[in-house]
């Protein structure tokens, strides 16, 4: 449930962001425009276009006056310039935005549901073959970096059996249109999907055992049995259905962390998200780009809690009737 | 709460394994001069070679020995891992502890802050900061960041000592031997290691307080009160003692962070060049991906990555009965 308490949590952290965002450049000696976009951005820039920024971000006026600039810039939806996009930087980052919503989202459901499944099943046998075995599995496979894992699966299926494609969401060349494309897309999603699903499914896996552990031990569970209700029941309605619940939680600090796992792989992968966006403004030095794609990443990451606690009150009645 | 950490990962096979593992890789570091022939930085061959007796895993781009790389990258991941793991794990147990024992004002702050830290995507932050933070740091911060690893450093092995007898020598031995030999490391990583530590304590800090509120009520904490001893008193000798398998924990989860993050800088040419490292290694090699190099180039670097990181994992998840008594026992539910 979203009560004030997180949003007062969400709202600090926009501040701190807004904060660096605004200072950490400023702060830097010399000529403030040189410091938010680079000195080689500055030689290829059109005096126009500098005349043009300084106004806009008051750069030539007091620290007081840039900052009350810099916020009505924000409320306009103006987050500078990218000198190497040549567009504005809202422009280049909601241009990408949308295949690294299908990667990470699509990575995230996949890998939530298999952890939360598989978590269940291993709680139900705790100590058997079935369980011990996930549980080493699981435990090894968070040991593999996501970038590595990558790499691996780059290696073994696209450069050697030569089966997927190598790099790019799409083969833009090929002029496919409707279900074809979409097929081509689909081809290129499963290596990313494939690693950060790998990457990602230990958190709930462990979290959904470890509360399924517990829940067994409940009184109702017990009830349950002596009911003689199906195994089958007890485990999926009784026992699974509460042991989601601390992943649901967990879900939203995940999403700040797909942010890391889904940057990685677009790198190893060419996959033209915000992930690889950022890589490509850290090596471009297009400094707004990357303080734009905090910003937005950060806006992400609440967005993703804000649904996840709407989510939670239906997963779990006890929540709306509290407030 | 009277259960001994040491016990738990002993006694568990994947603790075992996870301690022989993590060995390795620390008598690796440790032993790095010894076991390499060659200036891991220096120039010694042809571009490209394959593995021969004389470069057993071949040579890089630009003729370095990979193999020599390869044994000091466990020094650059290890000593970074650890440090970072102790900045923030004390800062971690200072803050859970005072917050939770000071409460009001200070305590809905700072708990603030922390949550909206945690919001905060790290990988971005760190990448922007890596922009305007110079990571070179000077010859007076270095020697400030010395005198305090060293204090810290100290302060944990005299803990350790007391509580583990023997065997918290036998840790905290080869983590002393090896922060001294690499001493070298901290011009070119201090400032990654300072920035790390600042990023990571959040989390910690949050289930440290958690513990602290809950010691706080327990009779003996009053009994001090009682006999006139003062906030700080009470957070040293009381409290984070007491706290001992949670700060073994959050110290386990901070390494493994740390190296993995040291690690995927590295991957994203963030940071010093002349840094031997693990990360740098799969960069570089990923550029060269066409080439047969890629079998003991890329895969040795990231193997070594893994091995470590899957160490310290194994610990962690054989602490993790130590932290909840629930998981303990062998009652499985099959029927």
């Amino acid at each position: 449930m979203l009560t004030k308490g997180n949003l007062l949590t969400y709202l600090i952290a926009l501040l701190i962001i807004l904060t660096l965002n605004f200072f950490l450049p400023r702060m830097m000696p010399g000529d403030p425009l040189m410091a938010i976009y680079g000195d080689e951005a500055l030689v290829q820039m059109s005096p126009q276009l500098k005349a043009d920024l300084t106004e806009r971000f008051a750069l030539d006026q007091s620290l007081a006056e840039q900052f009350a600039s810099y916020w009505l810039a924000l409320f306009r939806g103006d987050l500078g310039y990218s000198y190497s996009y040549n567009a504005p930087v809202t422009e280049v980052i909601f241009g990408r935005l949308p295949w690294t919503l299908l990667l990470a989202g699509l990575a995230l459901l996949l890998s939530t549901a298999i952890g939360i499944m598989l978590g269940i099943e291993s709680g139900w046998r705790r100590g058997g073959r079935f369980d011990s075995g996930v549980l080493s599995g699981m435990v090894t496979l968070s040991g593999f970096p996501d970038f590595f894992l990558g790499i691996l699966l780059l290696l073994l299926f696209a450069v050697n059996l030569k089966v997927l494609p190598l790099f790019g969401a799409e083969d833009v060349y090929s002029g496919l249109s409707g279900f074809a494309r979409l097929i081509d897309i689909g081809e290129h999603l499963i290596l990313p999907l494939t690693t950060l699903v790998l990457a990602r499914i230990t958190g709930g896996y462990l979290l959904t055992r470890n509360t399924m552990i517990g829940v067994l031990k409940e009184p109702y569970i017990l009830l349950a049995r002596a009911k003689g209700l199906k195994p089958r029941t007890v485990k999926y309605r009784h026992a699974g259905r509460n042991s989601m619940l601390p992943v649901m939680t967990q879900t939203g600090i995940w999403m700040g962390l797909m942010v890391t796992g889904v940057l990685f792989i677009e790198v190893v992968f060419s996959y033209p998200g915000i992930g690889l966006l950022a890589y490509d403004a850290l090596t471009f030095r297009d400094y707004p780009v990357l303080q734009g794609l905090l910003l937005v990443s950060a806006f992400c990451v609440l967005g993703a809690n804000f649904i996840v606690d709407l989510l939670y009150a239906r997963v779990d009645p006890r929540v709306s009737y509290a407030h | 709460m009277h259960i001994d950490p040491k016990q738990e990962v002993v006694k568990s096979k994947g603790g075992r394994l996870g301690l022989t593992l993590l060995l390795v890789v620390v008598l690796m570091a440790i032993f790095a001069d010894l076991l390499t022939p060659y200036d891991p930085l220096a120039q010694t061959a042809q571009s490209f070679e394959s593995p021969s007796w004389e470069h057993l895993l071949g040579t890089n781009h630009v003729g370095q020995d990979i193999w020599s790389q390869l044994v000091y990258g466990a020094r650059t991941s290890l000593v970074v891992g650890l440090l970072v793991a102790a900045l923030s794990t004390v800062l971690a147990a200072l803050i859970g502890a005072s917050t939770a024992l000071i409460g009001g004002v200070y305590d809905r702050i700072v708990m603030r802050l922390v949550d909206a830290f945690i919001i905060i995507p790290m990988i971005l932050l760190l990448i922007l900061l890596s922009i305007y933070v110079d990571p070179n740091l000077g010859s007076g911060a270095i020697i400030a960041i010395e005198v305090l690893i060293g204090i810290i450093v100290v302060g944990i092995a005299f803990y350790m000592v007391r509580s583990l007898g023997w065997v918290g020598l036998l840790i905290i031995g080869p983590v002393l031997a090896l922060i001294v030999l690499a001493r070298n490391l901290l011009p070119t990583t201090g400032g990654l290691i300072i920035i790390l530590s600042l990023l990571s304590w959040q989390g910690g800090a949050r289930t440290l307080r958690a513990q602290a509120l809950a010691l706080k009520e327990k009779p003996h904490v009053a009994a001090a009160r009682g006999f006139g001893a003062n906030t700080w008193y009470i957070i040293r000798r009381h409290i984070i003692p007491d706290m001992g398998p949670l700060l073994v924990a959050d110290f386990v989860f901070c390494v493994r962070r740390a190296v993995f993050l040291q690690a995927g800088m590295a991957f994203l040419g963030i940071g010093n060049p002349n840094v031997v490292s693990w990360g740098s290694m799969i960069n570089d090699a990923r550029q060269w991906i066409f080439l047969d190099a890629w079998r003991w180039w890329l895969v040795p670097a990231g193997v070594a990555l893994s091995i470590t990181i899957v160490a310290i994992t194994l610990i962690g998840s054989a602490l993790e009965p130590a932290l909840d008594p629930r998981l303990r026992g062998e009652v499985s539910a099959q029927n």
